[in-house]
């Protein structure tokens, strides 16, 4: 074997443009694109600069001070978390008894509930926003129209008029949205639980739903963590359905991490102090992240 | 979906009942069904039925069937959102976006799937915080940089976006699929003399098409729904895709009555309900969950 071919330079010499373009432009397109801008974000956050001539101001961290004695920001870091909240409830729960009822087959029509489940999944969050705008609306929506013919006229609600449930009210449409995707993962997930395991607990005659509490669940414990995961990043960069359908209204309720960014930055140009909120996000949500994969994961990622 | 794949079902083996017991023994599940169909069907058939409502129909409520069917909201929508050229768009968008991102992850993906490369956690950590990172955070240097590139507000500008931040999930997605092609093939290959190259454009690619299409489906789906890039880096309305043109349904001359926000919705909605007929299989069979677990 030849001195330049166990140095790979043979190889290199065959397959020098699949290796520099195959490995090299999606490693500058990845650091251009994704690496530097979170390390300048966070650089930015200890600057006050308002975006549009160079003179960027190097002020310590009177952003991060600022932003203590903000009340939007901490109205939006409340919120965020009550969205975390519901979200990590209300779409996990209910895609994870779709899921096992499926995956049981204790309903008919399997692949019709799956399906109809999913296609959330593949609706922007703008068209989300709109359609929910049209069924919540207080005068001609669905919702309320329904409550009241059933005689539940007592639960009708502005749902994004009243500043104490708006919030709420976009987190209930976000699970709407999202709990397409933790019936997936579930379903994928129930499907390499042994059958052994399941067969002995029915045969023991324990119910449904004591075999998808007590004795599925824990084995899906991988499953949950990437559940949870995507859950905390998804309530994390909440900002699309705030767009489209309260701007932040009433007084300011329901604004989020995310759209204080976007507000600050792009509207009121303090790109510095945008800087310093996205920073909050972005040591919130690893901070989150690295406390579920501590906990749930166990050596789940390993090799 | 294998049936083999299904440890439940089998367990109805030790549970001898019959007939009506059976049904009522099934109500909970056949209650949670009903529950399940009507909370997620209703928004959609009652968007669906108000898009072809006229006005005098949809004062009659939201639950009330129309008269006749009228389109004429489809064509007045359609009209004053310019809906074909956001349309146009967001498909150059989706299309050539994720096209990108998967080129972009072919031979990282072979490489981290076949080569034993040095720090494969730290690169599998960077992907994943390219697949997680809130856009939000990274919106201020992107704009900087997009318009030092002379790419603010141009389609190619956005185009590179997605596909930088399509490029990590593909990555782990098709590292997921090329994995699971046996290695024999490659030795086989090496033996006879065939070079990595080789290896990988006639073993591997052919054999990881089914991810490659199932990837490709995911970018396409996610791009179709991306808003915030949209709407920070694009300033002409012949660029908007159609999250951030239709935006403008949210306002009082649309929202006055619901057949035109509606038609709107459902027109958004079209592409991707093909794209979706087309592969919902292999989607909601959860086969990209198991890839993404890595």
């Amino acid at each position: 074997m030849q001195i330049s071919n166990m140095l790979g330079l043979d190889w290199l010499r065959q397959n020098a443009f699949v290796a520099v373009f195959g490995m090299a432009v999606p490693t500058i397109i990845f650091l251009l694109f994704v690496g530097y801008p979170i390390l300048y974000t966070v650089y930015l956050s200890f600057f006050s600069w308002n975006g549009a001539d160079g003179a960027k101001t190097f002020i310590g961290l009177q952003n991060y001070t600022d932003m203590w004695n903000d009340s939007y920001v901490w109205t939006a870091l409340k919120n965020n978390f009550r969205w975390l909240v519901v979200t990590l409830i209300f779409p996990v729960v209910a895609g994870y008894s779709i899921a096992y009822v499926l995956r049981a087959r204790l309903v008919p029509f399997p692949a019709l509930v799956r399906t109809v489940i999913f296609f959330p999944v593949t609706m922007s969050l703008i068209a989300v926003g709109l359609m929910f705008l049209l069924i919540l609306n207080p005068m001609f929506g669905a919702l309320n129209v329904a409550l009241e013919s059933l005689g539940l006229g007592f639960l009708i609600r502005e749902w994004f008029g009243d500043h104490r449930i708006a919030i709420y009210t976009l987190a209930f449409v976000s699970g709407w949205a999202f709990t397409g995707m933790p019936m997936i993962f579930y379903f994928a997930g129930l499907g390499d639980v042994p059958k052994e395991t399941l067969d002995a607990a029915r045969l023991e005659g324990a119910g449904h739903f004591r075999i998808a509490t007590r004795i599925a669940l824990p084995q899906l414990r991988p499953v949950t963590a990437v559940v949870v995961m995507l859950t905390i990043f998804e309530s994390m960069r909440a900002f699309d359905l705030v767009a489209v359908m309260t701007k932040g209204a009433p007084f300011g309720s329901t604004t989020v991490l995310g759209y204080q960014v976007y507000l600050e930055s792009f509207w009121n140009s303090r790109v510095g102090y945008g800087a310093a909120i996205s920073t909050l996000i972005l040591v919130l949500s690893a901070g989150l992240a690295a406390l579920v994969l501590s906990r749930l994961m166990k050596g789940a990622f390993d090799g | 979906m294998a049936d083999a794949a299904n440890p439940v079902t089998r367990t109805n083996v030790s549970r001898p009942t019959t007939g009506a017991l059976k049904w009522v023994m099934r109500a909970p599940g056949l209650f949670c069904l009903g529950l399940f169909l009507i909370l997620w069907m209703a928004p959609i058939l009652l968007v669906l039925i108000t898009s072809v409502k006229s006005n005098a129909d949809f004062l009659a409520g939201p639950f009330s069937l129309p008269s006749a069917l009228t389109f004429a909201p489809y064509k007045t929508v359609w009209e004053a959102l310019g809906f074909s050229t956001l349309m146009i768009n967001s498909v150059i968008y989706a299309t050539l976006g994720s096209a990108l991102a998967v080129i972009l992850a072919l031979v990282p993906a072979y490489a981290l799937a076949r080569k034993n490369i040095p720090g494969q956690k730290i690169i599998f950590a960077l992907l994943l915080t390219g697949l997680m990172i809130p856009q939000q955070t990274v919106l201020i240097p992107l704009y900087d940089t997009l318009r030092q590139l002379s790419l603010l507000d141009t389609k190619l500008g956005l185009i590179i976006v997605h596909a930088a931040y399509g490029m990590p999930s593909q990555v782990l997605i098709l590292r997921g699929f090329m994995t699971g092609i046996p290695k024999e093939l490659d030795k086989a290959a090496y033996l006879e003399g065939a070079s990595d190259f080789q290896i990988f454009s006639k073993v591997i690619l052919p054999l990881a098409l089914p991810g490659i299409i199932v990837g490709y489906t995911l970018n396409f789906i996610a791009i179709w729904k991306e808003f915030i890039f949209g709407l920070v880096f694009l300033n002409s309305e012949s660029n908007f895709p159609l999250t951030v043109g239709m935006l403008k349904l949210n306002s009082d001359r649309y929202m006055s009555v619901f057949n035109m926000p509606a038609a709107g919705l459902v027109i958004s909605q079209i592409p991707i309900v093909i794209v979706f007929i087309l592969t919902y299989r292999k989607l909601s069979s959860g086969q990209f969950a198991g890839a993404v677990k890595g």
